[in-house]
């Protein structure tokens, strides 16, 4: 339509004209002008025209009162959001007007004023909320949405003024603890404490007891999907399980939630469970089957989606050093329509997945990416081959080795670069092993041209000069142009000189090192070449001329010294690992290092203290399913979350087992019965809760 | 924890803005987004703009179409709840809109739209409701759709038809059409029951607005569509029980929902996805993805139990992998019983699943030969395509496309169309696409089989024989006889006008694609054993209808 034109820069003056055109016109077309040129004022706020339309206050100002439209209202509304969050003192004039709103019958305009006073950040209008929402909190009975709103817009008005929130916190806390006719109320109540005590980082952590997460838990079938998760988001560290049974009645019912079509809900699932598990020291196999194939039902989202639980989820467990999860190899093959940042994931998680069974199955398909048309990839594939070699043992290495050669027969350059760099690091952690391969690898020698590569070359000559008779000739052609390198070629270049002629005192190697060392010292540019030539120097003289300060011995020892293993380290350090399983979906868990190093203003999460709390997290023992048909009905049973009331499964470990089974039944029945109100579902009694009273009757 | 929303346009400049948690620039974000932004980056960012020393920000976004739907969000954020969020904003918005594409202009003119939309579905950056169904109920406001839109609305019912199946059902059609008009009744007929003093407003403001309509025929916007749209004009009008909804229990469905005929219609579609390169004779993918889509209208509370046959064996494939809509009660499906559930009103997804197939198992429509013989001594060219039915013998396709790309073969051969193509097959008709360089068969429909039966085409196309055409044009210039009349369109002439230029563009393998749909059988034998639906207070009588349906994903092809 011809709207286009509404989106583009006006001056004041012409809305202005535009506004009171439509004015002069009683009629209807009068109605629609005015509207369009409100809908410029909002696209120009957009474009952030601010000054301009600052000048239209007092148009604006006038439209307010007399229009009854609520699209009107509704730019008004936005109209002095957007400018009272940069202008706060220069709309105070519309206060009056968004007080009236606030006293209209209408629930949405209610709502409108509402978060348009919470979004202006001045003391006015913060007064004049608090002063509303107080007056809400009185009254009995208020609409849910509003009261909903007014408990969100609590966590907006603590970035303003702390304190006054506080003292409201109890209100709130009553509100989860008894608010029971309408959920989600009661959920954005948790919701707001729970952000509210996030912020403050003097307040200790927020915490609801054992019973009320029950309570809450209780709901989860009548919860929509955003409170569902937000729910399992706000529970772990809030509530702190204080007996084995709780956790296991907790994993129970919040099971079932990791099927959820919501992402959000089934990772936030996941999260809880994993923080449950923290506190139990057993866990059946079945748990741990539904952990995997929920991780696997979520890797089918949309990449971007993809990319999150690959990263956080599946890279922290299975930094673990016992996984939790149970995964096959080909979920983490890589696509070729995949965006570069899952594909670099996907290596990695290849990388953790590997061990001696999966190794074949990983290395084919490494070895079908390192020669595809994608040079990055190909790249990329050779290197994880590389440090899958370092990472497995000696006869998986021989495996990775065996490909490596046999890429190299393929004879592209930049894949044959990367297969000396990767060489380097197999050399260095099974020094004698592939001495045989040196020569093949050797004979590449002239496509090095990388730095890495020419580096890695020189390294490989240089170690292994005894087994290569031709070394001096190899050395020599990347030694005749030594000023034209990189500089960390040439300090390689340089230490490698010396280490010939330490290693076999002769003429030749003598000649060499005298040329370079003359080289790097009167004619390169660089002062730290320079000055590590001249240590060189002066070291190879004080061991000539003055045979008792160093020896041959000494010197070989500083010059060519035994190099030590390398090791690949994946694990992260436990306390990391703590803290980031209790952030799994958050932010900083992408980037797998500890919060305080990714932003500096975060308070550390950290696992709350239990008599139950497992603090070796290796101590977690896996109960394998001994026989299927057991599993069933005991997982069956455990799951019937409508009707909770009978018995969870339990691992035979428990700490009551020896009680008889009664009490334990009973006691959850009452505290079921607690929460049945009669807003909810009408649900059927469970079979246990109807045995129960059969038996009171007999 | 969303703090502002942009949607961006895709040289990322803001087309929409929502401040969530006052901040006080909407600008600078804004810009430093454009920063950090660059191809292929990871769908977070991370990065405080100038001016704000805490660094605490991150930017989490999507690219849909051709629009970017960022988040700004503070460091303790659930990313992956912002991220399904705006994936689930972004269909939101698709569905509104109803249209499949979103673009620049569509969000410019309806900025106000999208603003309330963003209003309802998210407060102070925490996510409150995204189900298109129920938000539908509280805005009204009329979509400025391009006059391109409005004219080809018959086109966009199709469209919303195609979901449901593209077979012509027609007692199913025709029950639609009546669906639709009793939803445009339902609304005043609920009023009448529970709000007088509304209705008194709502009258007169229907007048008022047929008056004016009439007025101003020519000027309104909304003139064309007063006599069936006047409720949806009245923005300032909703149903009371829709706006409890949300905080009510069972949020996803109003209460007094009525209707005459009560019927519930339940698809199971699978969606087939294959690839092949065929050269190598090597399988890339596999894959079923499939899905329950129901349709409701029914009246009152209703309880639906269904049982789906995987769910009653405990298939393990499937359990793993399905995710079910928010109001199936999922306790049911672990322990392997029926699933209850209280629908929503309207369309929706009840449940989606993938299932992996063996490397080894038939595709359901199998090519099993592609040959292309030159024969240059006769300066002819043969293509041959065979292709056999996978699937059981006491179905049929509905219908059966295969698209056989022709951009390598001309490139390869020099291809003379001034000599007609001639085409041959058992079944169905051969279509040359000139400008797009391709041959569609309409194999129609075949019945199934397991490799038994077999269905061929061929081709013939003539190469360039530039004997014969210097003999021609001697002919043409010496002779007295004017050149052969050409009846029809001159193929080779529209073939040169439409690929002039094209050298110069990339140059990318095409694949051999082919288009099925299989009524009444699901590959991966899903079914729904049956349907039961009781509502306790109305006790109506209800229809519930089931279908299956197998049909091609985006994705189902022959690399050549």
């Amino acid at each position: 339509m011809s709207d286009q034109r509404i989106f583009a820069r006006y001056r004041a003056n012409e809305i202005r004209a535009e506004l009171q055109n439509g004015e002069m016109k009683k009629v209807k077309s009068g109605v629609t002008k005015k509207k369009n040129a409100l809908r410029k004022i909002i696209a120009n706020l957009t474009l952030g025209n601010y000054s301009e339309m600052l000048q239209l206050f007092p148009e604006v100002m006038r439209f307010w009162p007399i229009e009854d439209d609520i699209e009107v209202k509704r730019v008004c509304h936005e109209y002095i959001r957007t400018l009272g969050s940069i202008k706060p003192r220069s709309i105070i004039e519309a206060l009056p007007f968004i007080l009236r709103d606030l006293e209209s019958r209408n629930e949405r305009i209610q709502i409108m004023a509402l978060s348009t006073l919470v979004s202006v950040p001045f003391n006015k209008f913060t007064d004049e909320a608090f002063d509303f929402i107080i007056k809400l909190a009185g009254k009995r009975t208020t609409s849910g949405n509003l009261l909903k709103n007014a408990i969100y817009s609590l966590v907006q008005l603590d970035d303003y003024d702390h304190e006054r929130v506080m003292s409201l916190t109890s209100t709130l806390s009553e509100i989860v603890d008894h608010h029971l006719e309408n959920p989600t109320i009661q959920i954005a109540a948790l919701n707001a404490l729970y952000q509210i005590h996030d912020r403050d980082a003097k307040a200790p952590p927020y915490h609801i007891s054992v019973d009320t997460a029950f309570n809450l838990l209780e709901l989860l079938p009548t919860l929509n999907e955003w409170d569902t998760s937000t729910l399992l988001e706000v529970l772990p560290i809030t509530v702190v399980p204080q007996s084995h049974d709780d956790v296991y009645d907790m994993i129970d019912m919040i099971l079932p939630h990791l099927q959820h079509v919501n992402s959000a809900v089934s990772l936030n699932a996941l999260k809880m469970i994993l923080y449950l598990l923290n506190y139990i020291d057993e866990v059946n196999e079945t748990i741990i089957k539904r952990l995997s194939n929920s991780v696997v039902a979520l890797l089918e989202k949309p990449a971007e989606l993809q990319f999150l639980v690959l990263r956080n989820v599946i890279l922290l467990l299975l930094s673990r050093e016992q996984s939790l999860l149970k995964l096959d190899v080909p979920y983490f093959f890589i696509e070729y329509n995949d965006p570069i940042y899952i594909k670099d994931t996907k290596l990695e998680c290849l990388y953790l997945l590997s061990n001696e069974e999966t190794l074949p199955q990983i290395l084919d398909e490494l070895e079908e990416h390192a020669t595809d048309i994608d040079i990055q990839m190909s790249r990329k594939a050779v290197r994880a081959i590389g440090n899958l070699a370092v990472k497995l043992g000696e006869k998986s290495a021989q495996k990775c080795v065996d490909i490596l050669l046999h890429l190299l027969e393929f004879g592209v350059d930049y894949v044959i670069q990367e297969i000396i760099s990767v060489f380097r690091n197999i050399l260095r952690k099974y020094p004698t092993d592939f001495k045989r391969d040196i020569r093949t690898l050797v004979r590449y020698a002239e496509y090095a041209q990388e730095t890495e590569s020419r580096n890695a070359m020189i390294w490989i000559i240089t170690q292994y000069s005894d087994i290569l008779p031709d070394y001096l000739e190899l050395f020599e052609t990347f030694s005749q142009n030594v000023l034209n390198e990189a500089p960390e070629v040439q300090f390689s270049l340089l230490t490698s000189c010396v280490k010939f002629f330490v290693r076999s005192p002769s003429p030749a190697t003598e000649k060499l090192c005298v040329q370079l060392l003359k080289e790097c010292t009167e004619e390169a540019g660089n002062p730290d070449l320079r000055s590590r030539a001249y240590m060189y120097w002066r070291l190879l003289s004080v061991a000539r001329e003055n045979t008792n300060m160093v020896t041959p011995d000494m010197l070989k020892d500083i010059v060519d010294g035994e190099l030590p293993i390398i090791e690949l380290n994946t694990k992260l350090d436990p306390a990391v690992l703590e803290e980031l399983e209790l952030n799994i979906g958050s932010i900083t868990s992408i980037y797998l290092k500890p919060t305080s190093q990714i932003f500096r203003m975060n308070t550390v999460k950290h696992l709350p203290r239990s008599r139950i709390l497992d603090t070796d997290k290796g101590m977690l023992r896996v109960i394998p399913d001994s026989s299927s048909n057991e599993n069933v009905s005991s997982s069956s049973k455990g799951r019937v979350s409508t009707s909770k009331k009978n018995g969870v499964h339990r691992a035979p470990t428990m700490s009551d087992f020896d009680k008889p089974a009664e009490t334990v039944y009973k006691l959850k029945g009452e505290r079921k019965s607690s929460s049945n109100s009669p807003s909810k579902l009408a649900r059927k009694p469970s079979m246990l809760m109807r045995k129960l009273t059969l038996k009171k009757k007999f | 924890m969303s703090s502002i929303l942009y949607i961006l346009s895709e040289t990322l400049e803001t087309l929409v803005a929502r401040n969530l948690r006052a901040v006080p620039s909407l600008e600078q974000p804004a810009a430093q987004f454009k920063r950090l932004y660059h191809k292929g980056a990871p769908p977070v960012l991370r990065g405080g703009y100038p001016g704000d020393l805490e660094d605490n920000w991150a930017y989490v976004y999507i690219q849909r179409d051709s629009l970017f739907f960022v988040s700004v969000v503070g460091n303790d954020a659930d990313a992956v709840e912002t991220l399904h969020y705006l994936e689930q904003f972004y269909l939101l918005l698709r569905n509104y809109f109803d249209v499949k594409v979103l673009d620049k202009n569509l969000v410019l003119d309806n900025t106000v739209l999208v603003m309330e939309l963003l209003d309802e579905s998210i407060d102070f950056g925490f996510v409150q409701v995204t189900d298109a169904g129920l938000i539908r109920d509280y805005i009204r406001v009329k979509i400025n759709l391009p006059e391109l839109h409005t004219t080809q609305d018959p086109g966009s019912i199709q469209l919303e038809d195609d979901l449901y199946g593209s077979e012509s059902d027609e007692e199913r059609k025709k029950a639609e059409k009546r669906r639709r008009k009793q939803l445009q009744e339902r609304q005043p007929a609920r009023t009448t029951k529970q709000e007088l003093g509304h209705l008194r407003k709502k009258v007169m403001q229907t007048w008022k607005g047929k008056g004016s309509g009439k007025k101003h025929a020519g000027v309104s916007q909304n003139s064309d569509n007063d006599g069936e749209g006047d409720d949806e004009d009245d923005d300032t009008f909703m149903n009371s029980d829709i706006a409890k909804t949300t905080v009510m229990a069972v949020s996803w469905r109003a209460k007094g929902i009525h209707y005459a005929k009560n019927e519930f219609f339940l698809d199971v579609i699978e969606r087939v996805e294959y690839a092949m390169d065929y050269p190598s004779q090597t399988v890339r993918k596999n894959v079923i993805h499939g899905e329950i889509v129901c349709k409701s209208f029914l009246s009152g509370m209703p309880e639906l139990r269904a049982s789906i046959n995987k769910i009653l064996h405990q298939d393990k494939q499937f359990l793993a992998s399905c995710k079910f809509h928010q109001c199936v009660d999922l306790a049911n499906v672990a322990e392997g019983k029926e699933i209850t559930f209280i629908p929503p009103d309207g369309d929706f997804v009840l449940c989606t699943y993938d299932l992996k197939r063996h490397v080894r198992d038939q595709p359901v429509i199998k090519m099993s030969r592609f040959e292309i013989k030159a024969k240059p001594a006769k300066h002819k060219l043969k293509m041959y395509v065979t292709i056999e039915p996978h699937f059981k013998p006491t179905n049929a396709t509905s219908k059966l496309n295969v698209r056989i790309p022709l951009g390598r073969l001309f490139r390869e051969y020099r291809i003379d169309l001034r000599r007609p193509l001639r085409f041959k097959c058992d079944s169905g008709k051969v279509l040359f696409n000139v400008s797009d360089d391709f041959l569609l068969w309409e194999v129609g429909a075949i019945k199934g089989g397991h490799g038994e039966t077999q269905v061929e085409m061929a081709v013939e196309f003539s190469l360039f024989d530039q004997e014969a055409y210097d003999r021609e044009q001697e002919e043409l210039r010496n002779s007295m006889n004017p050149p052969p009349l050409v009846t029809g369109p001159r193929i080779e002439e529209i073939h040169k006008q439409v690929h002039e230029g094209d050298e110069s563009k990339e140059l990318k393998p095409e694949p051999l694609r082919i288009d099925f749909e299989i009524p009444y059988s699901t590959l991966s034998g899903t079914n729904v054993e049956y349907l039961k639906i009781s509502e306790p207070q109305l006790q109506y009588q209800s229809f519930p209808w089931v279908r299956s349906r197998t049909v091609n994903a985006d994705e189902y092809l022959y690399s050549l």
